[in-house]
């Protein structure tokens, strides 16, 4: 995986995963209070990035989508002859009867498995956020989480353990398996390698900084993704989310080894800051 | 690119085929074996390039500027059996020995692409086979698996492929595959059914004539 030198930059540059509209419909976070995840202070987002200009490094939960479901329909015909070419060119005869309707199966699974494009956070989010007195961890666990690798195009898939100390404000439990499968059903992989800032709200934090951290591979950005979306949708007092992983790439070519596994964390807030808190979430998850 | 002459490339059993049969008569101008594979891959690179912008994604971003090359090349790798033979494989590792008992090896890994959704499925082969004065390298039956699975496959006829060519091969009494795999065009779309898994088997021979010789076969093989 190729990293280009690390360059400081006033806000980190970055792709987003999920750009349908090359002029245009650049998503502009929704500011909200001191930091969101993406915004640079204050300046509007440039609809195209160019290099050097701020670009968000993830995207906040109320981003807009970069794809329609109209737009699906639109682009299957060119994604089926991208498949039928692809069949040729490793030598089967599309013409076969196993093959005659692949290209079409093909491209319709494929835009289901990058269906995180068409959806937003805010959406699936909005009315399950409940005002509730509890104060105690609230874990979901062993979620089950399919991918896309975005340097093979080969699944991923795995589980996800998330948990979260509530801040007077809890969320439908079923919307935190919804985040996993808005942020997985994409093709993840690496922004651009240059010191990237995730930033948290300022309570998490206390000394106020924006937290920098290098968000690197596949499997870490989603991990970050999910965390951040859950930060501040619900601004609670800090977020865990564990992802253990197989990637096909890893184990049905190039290295080939078939049990290993990739595992990535994310702690924010308390989580990062207390051990003891961080202890109960990875000890229950493991239980 | 090679002419494939026969009516269903992975269709019909091993028939030993890696070259057009009429290759001399054939009009195709005749190029060395790199540049066809390089225009193959290339003509897949561009297709999996616009297989991306049509998704909604941003082709110019680091992430995914190599991924159209990478992509291709990984495709390449998962059907690298169309190009394999099992007489390439078996590299005369056929033995004679007197030998009449049941060989069993099983736990076999197995990654195959569907043909349907070209997505993986992957699971465990089990092979057994009871010699008949030949025995073969035991390395050689996970090859076989190989050739087979590292292509565009359907998981019945993957399994009777198998079973087909070690049975052409070896000439045994008997012949049992049995495939267990677990479908990503089941578990990650459509019905989403993360634990289900299919199983698949082909009994040659005595394995088919002889249910004792079958359920031993089975007991050995399916124990947990």
């Amino acid at each position: 995986m190729e990293h280009s030198e690390p360059t400081e930059q006033a806000d980190g540059g970055s792709a987003l995963n999920g750009h349908f509209d090359r002029t245009g419909k650049r998503p502009v976070p929704g500011g909200s209070g001191c930091a969101s995840a993406a915004a640079s202070a204050g300046a509007p987002q440039p609809p195209r990035a160019e290099p050097g200009a701020p670009r968000p490094v993830m995207e906040s939960w109320r981003e807009e989508r970069t794809r329609s479901v109209e737009d699906n329909q639109t682009s299957l015909p060119s994604l089926a002859a991208a498949y039928t070419t692809i069949l040729r060119g490793l030598g089967e005869d599309p013409q076969r009867q196993g093959l005659l309707k692949t290209p079409w199966r093909a491209a319709t699974a494929m835009q289901f498995f990058t269906k995180g494009y068409q959806e937003k956070i805010i959406d699936v989010l909005n009315d399950a956020i409940f005002d509730e007195d509890h104060d105690e961890m609230v874990i979901v666990k062993d979620i089950d989480m399919f991918s896309m690798c975005e340097h093979h195009l080969v699944p991923i898939f795995g589980r996800v353990h998330i948990g979260y100390l509530p801040n007077k404000r809890v969320l439908g439990l079923s919307k935190l398996a919804r985040i996993v499968e808005i942020y997985s059903r994409r093709l993840q992989g690496t922004p651009s390698g240059r010191r990237s800032k995730v930033s948290a709200p300022c309570h998490l934090c206390p000394t106020r900084l924006r937290l920098r951290v290098r968000a690197s591979t596949v499997q870490e950005r989603l991990t970050k993704q999910i965390a951040v979306a859950i930060t501040e949708a619900l601004k609670p007092t800090g977020v865990g989310v564990v992802i253990e992983a197989t990637h096909m790439c890893m184990v049905m070519r190039g290295v080939q080894k078939m049990n290993s596994k990739t595992v990535t964390s994310t702690m924010l807030g308390v989580f990062r800051e207390d051990p003891k808190t961080r202890d109960e979430f990875l000890a229950l998850i493991r239980s | 690119m090679e002419c494939r002459h026969a009516p269903e490339v992975n269709g019909g059993v091993d028939r030993n085929l890696t070259v057009c049969k009429h290759y001399s008569l054939c009009k195709e101008k005749k190029e060395t074996k790199d540049n066809v594979e390089a225009k193959e891959v290339s003509k897949v690179e561009t297709a999996y390039s616009s297989i991306l912008s049509e998704l909604g994604e941003d082709v110019d971003r680091e992430g995914l500027l190599r991924t159209p090359l990478r992509a291709a090349k990984a495709m390449q790798f998962l059907t690298k059996g169309y190009k394999e033979t099992t007489q390439d494989v078996l590299n005369d590792a056929i033995f004679d020995e007197n030998h009449e008992e049941i060989v069993i090896v099983k736990d076999i890994e197995l990654f195959s692409l569907c043909e349907h959704h070209l997505v993986p499925f992957f699971g465990k082969a089990h092979i057994a086979y009871l010699p008949n004065k030949k025995v073969v390298g035991l390395s050689k039956l996970a090859r076989i698996v190989e050739i087979y699975s590292r292509r565009l496959q359907v998981q019945e006829r993957l399994t009777k492929q198998i079973a087909s060519a070690i049975s052409e091969a070896l000439e045994p009494a008997g012949v049992a595959v049995v495939i267990e795999a677990a479908h990503m065009c089941m578990v990650m779309r459509g019905v989403q059914k993360i634990n289900a898994s299919t199983v698949t088997s082909v009994m040659l021979g005595k394995f088919h004539d002889d249910p004792t010789t079958r359920k031993e076969f089975l007991n050995l093989t399916m124990r947990k």
